[in-house]
């Protein structure tokens, strides 16, 4: 059939009409191959815009449709509407961009009437080289994974997990609780840790629509919103590995600590009775403080920002900890001294000032201080620093807590690189904006919940997790179908030579190698058509629809005629 | 340049005969201990007038092997890939070739071109081969020619990239025969890989012994060619460099695709500048006049070895086989070997060194070639 292409130029009210002479473009233009009418309208995105186009579809008989206008960014799917509205298939549609590529980049009408004329032309020469795509429909899975049975990894499980959605929670230690485990108590209400994650682990166990797998990690992911394709692998055992489909992941990894030997002076790993913060948990929960050889402290030092400077972020959590080890020693230890040295002290938050002045008081101290040393004199720990004023000071001390910075864990990178994700400062997972969107991620369908997107305490780890299930109630819901991409890649047969180059540029997982025949294959529910294997298929084997060579050239040769 | 590392094995072999003789024996041991099935070598063909890769079984065939043999036909790389691409099965096969052919095989290994199992790799130090043209105008004398200019290490009769070839022993597979430098009457063999000191340890070769000798000859020949290779590029440069340069280059170019052809590492099933997707409408053809004022046919000749280059140069070995096939001369290889080591060097890769090292444009960094970018703003 011959083609024949409408072509319309929008004035975008004043936008394009006064930088632009629109009729110079409509002269240059009509009479090229396959033009059947040339119009210029007011706002083709205004509701008569639209009614407009259709009734011109309708009334010339057109095949093809090429919109002189704004970016593809604002208005192509609703030129691609149009299209559906009008019966023509909606990839016979071409979008030039003359207003923030012509109209709104110079003063100069002359040179903005040139390059509207020429990208209009290479709109329509591409236009006849364009192919019908049929839209796909799936069933999305409302279903989903949740990497770390730490409080947020719980807490999203309970929050998503019901009859129509089940929650699968891996866990890679052996029991779920993750860092509250360690804690007797937790502030500021003073709580028993254990009873939270007693309470929280029978929720799980009677949950039947969540199911936990511990000692277990993610292997692979593959897919996107509504249809990823997962493979978890027992740590202990058998490793016998187990796949499933969910519609969501949660990346709940949490936490660790900075390990304090980087940072010499403080003598970890070097002195007794120097130790770090979460040592200092376990101690304490093991029902006695005390010193290596058997006998209770006296004084204690707290030193806070360790390794701060190295990681070049404030991890958030220690100074309120810190407070509350004061409490803990108070009420163990009768007449005990504490010295507190801290650089900043960051105690934020509706309750916590609180807090910190009910934990003041006689033999409490806190110190602002710098260029802290710790060293051994005689049976004690000796403290060297300055402080505010930039004097030297010593002070003596039995034992020595240090806070060290919060870190990603240890696997936050591999599981960044199987979920397709970049780490961002200090190697925590990177929100897609930090301000507007700081649970999503880079990939569609993957949120991150508690400590494993920075320094967080168990309040702000929950408020995440919630905030991470209402982005996937809100998202996927059960029985809603999901279009997969339709401009995907395709890898022709005869031309693929098996160099399996495009394997490793894939973003998505979407390519797989056929032993057989030795040649790729995408996978076209998981292909997102970035283009990558295109670019760097040695052989021209993957071509990506809509985006082909043969349009693209035929659009840059009418472009730089 | 490759050396092989202080764990890998190596041993001295002493030659009764000849050089030849003493690799056939050698090979021949190695199909009696069962440390290889068959192996892959050099032999001249039945008219004598040229050499051809023979895959042998029969211990008495193994009589006719002919080692670095004066041209090069075929590259061995495209060879090897073309016998191992679809799977190499259980039997071991030992081959010898020269180092660029083997780099050209380590580099289709990482292309997925070229299936590595049970093979055994045995490279050689290379004097250089004779440009093909120049050997069947008279091969008597010519094999002769070679054979004098190969123990006098006189290069001045090679390929002009064997020329200024600075990796001409560089060890790239499993194993690699070392005659620089080695007592008259034996020679080095020097592993390169856990295959490499198996096939010692299974021979019943003494093992460890000390290389010095040749890994200075290697050194200094080496860096002789590395600064007669910076200079030829240099000039190189200047000759063919910017657009009209280059034209002339590749004016006289027939468009055969011959270089193509018998590039190892140009491994594509159907090259683009073959396929319909460079054809265009007579129409555009005639725009395309239209708008530069003229139009030569066939059109794109510039554009293939353009195009060529930006796919194979970070693969190319310069082994020179394009510029040998060239029927009208043009310096082919001498070009390719310019760019390539600016290519290759841009991303301190050299095509075929080492397995372990994947090709640049697979291993994307984000943070990389910033130099360019700025360059470019």
């Amino acid at each position: 059939m011959e083609s024949k292409i409408g072509v319309y130029i929008c004035e975008c009210g004043p936008n394009i009409s006064e930088k632009v002479d629109i009729d110079k473009v409509i002269d240059a233009v009509k009479d090229l191959e396959g033009v059947a009418v040339v119009e210029r309208y007011k706002l083709l995105c205004s509701e008569d815009g639209k009614k407009f186009l259709v009734e011109q579809i309708k009334k010339h008989g057109l095949t093809h449709l090429v919109i002189a206008a704004c970016s593809p960014r604002d208005h192509e799917k609703t030129f691609r509407e149009v299209c559906e509205n009008a019966g023509i298939n909606p990839f016979l549609f071409q979008l030039a961009n003359i207003r923030e590529q012509c109209a709104w980049i110079t003063d100069d009408k002359d040179e903005a009437t040139k390059k509207s004329i020429r990208l209009t032309k290479a709109a329509i020469r591409r236009v006849r080289y364009h192919t019908s795509l049929e839209k796909k429909e799936i069933e999305g899975n409302p279903d989903v994974l949740v990497i770390g049975g730490g409080i947020a990894g719980i807490e999203t499980s309970l929050q998503l997990a019901s009859p129509v959605r089940k929650v699968y929670l891996v866990e890679k230690t052996s029991s779920l609780g993750g860092l509250i485990n360690t804690f007797e108590k937790i502030y500021p209400n003073m709580e028993l840790g254990s009873d939270l994650i007693k309470q929280k682990n029978l929720e799980i166990e009677k949950n039947e629509n969540i199911k936990v797998f511990t000692e277990t990690e993610v292997e692979k992911v593959v897919g996107f919103l509504g249809n990823f394709e997962v493979t978890v692998k027992k740590t202990s055992q058998d490793n016998s590995s187990q796949d499933f489909n969910v519609g969501a992941i949660v990346l709940a990894t949490g936490s660790r600590l900075f390990d304090p030997k980087l940072t010499p002076q403080y003598g970890y790993g070097k002195l007794d009775n120097v130790i770090t913060s979460l040592e200092f948990e376990k101690m304490n929960l093991s029902g006695k403080i005390s010193l290596k050889n058997g006998k209770s402290p006296a004084t204690i030092a707290i030193i806070n920002c360790v390794g701060r400077d190295k990681k070049g972020y404030c991890s958030e959590i220690c100074c309120m900890y810190s407070l509350k080890f004061i409490r803990y020693l108070k009420e163990k230890i009768s007449n005990i001294k504490v010295t507190n040295f801290y650089s900043d002290l960051c105690i934020p938050g509706k309750r916590q000032q609180k807090f910190y002045e009910e934990t003041k008081g006689k033999n409490i101290d806190f110190v602002r201080s710098k260029d802290i040393e710790v060293n051994k004199k005689a049976d004690k720990l000796e403290i060297k620093y300055k402080d505010e004023n930039g004097s030297k000071k010593n002070l003596s001390a039995d034992m020595v807590i240090l806070a060290p910075a919060v870190e990603p864990t240890i696997d936050a990178s591999k599981i960044a690189e199987i979920t397709s994700i970049s780490q961002g400062n200090g190697g925590f997972f990177a929100e897609e904006h930090e301000k507007l969107a700081p649970i999503s991620t880079s990939t569609e369908g993957v949120y991150i919940a508690g400590c494993a997107h920075g320094p967080k305490n168990i309040f702000d780890s929950i408020t995440q997790a919630e905030a991470a299930s209402g982005k996937i109630l809100t998202s996927l819901i059960p029985g809603r179908k999901i279009e997969p991409e339709i401009k995907v890649s395709h890898i022709s047969e005869s031309l693929c030579i098996g160099c399996k180059t495009c394997l490793t540029v894939c973003s998505y997982g979407a390519i797989s190698f056929d032993e057989a025949k030795k040649i790729s294959v995408v996978n076209e529910v998981i292909c997102r058509g970035c283009g990558n294997c295109v670019a760097a298929c040695p052989s021209g084997a993957a071509n990506i629809k809509h985006f082909t060579f043969n349009q693209l050239y035929q659009e840059i040769m009418e472009a730089i005629q | 340049m490759s050396q092989p590392e202080e764990k890998n094995k190596s041993t001295v072999i002493s030659v009764k005969k000849d050089l030849n003789t003493a690799i056939i024996d050698f090979l021949k041991e190695g199909i009696d201990k069962q440390v290889f099935d068959d192996v892959i070598i050099p032999m001249r063909v039945p008219a004598k007038d040229s050499f051809a890769y023979v895959l042998v079984r029969n211990k008495s065939i193994l009589n006719d092997g002919f080692f670095l043999p004066p041209v090069m036909p075929v590259q061995g790389g495209r060879m090897v890939s073309s016998v191992t691409r679809l799977g190499k099965k259980d039997k071991k096969t030992a081959i010898i070739m020269r180092p660029c052919e083997t780099r050209a095989t380590i580099e289709l290994a990482k292309l997925g071109q070229t299936n590595l199992d049970n093979l055994i790799l045995i490279s050689m130090d290379c004097p250089g081969v004779m440009p093909i043209s120049d050997f069947l105008k008279d091969t008597n004398k010519q094999l002769k020619n070679f054979e004098d200019s190969a123990n006098n290490l006189d290069d001045k009769i090679m390929r002009p990239v064997c020329q200024i070839c600075d990796k001409s022993s560089m060890i790239s597979g499993d194993l690699h025969i070392g005659t620089l430098g080695a007592k008259k009457g034996s020679f080095y063999l020097i592993s390169n890989s856990e295959k490499g000191n198996e096939l010692i340890e299974k021979m019943g070769l003494k093992q460890n012994e000390n290389i010095n000798s040749w890994k200075e000859k290697v050194k200094k020949i080496s860096e002789e060619k590395k600064k007669k290779r910076i200079n030829k590029n240099k000039e190189l440069k200047k000759k063919i460099g910017g657009l009209d340069n280059l034209t002339d280059a590749f004016g006289k170019c027939i468009n055969c695709h011959n270089c193509m052809s018998v590039c190892p590492v140009c491994f594509c099933r159907l090259c683009y500048f073959e396929s319909d997707k460079v054809k265009q409408p007579s129409d555009d053809y005639l725009s395309r006049a239209k708008s530069k004022g003229s139009i030569r046919f066939l059109p794109d000749t510039m554009l293939f070895h353009i195009g060529r280059m930006e796919h194979m140069s970070l693969s190319c070995v310069s082994c020179g086989a394009c510029e040998d096939v060239c029927p009208v001369d043009i310096p082919i290889a001498q070009i390719f070997t310019m760019i390539a080591d600016e290519t290759q060097g841009l991303f301190d890769y050299v095509s075929g060194r080492s397995l372990d090292e994947p090709i640049p444009f697979v291993a994307y960094k984000e943070e990389e070639l910033t130099d360019m970018e700025d360059s470019n703003d």
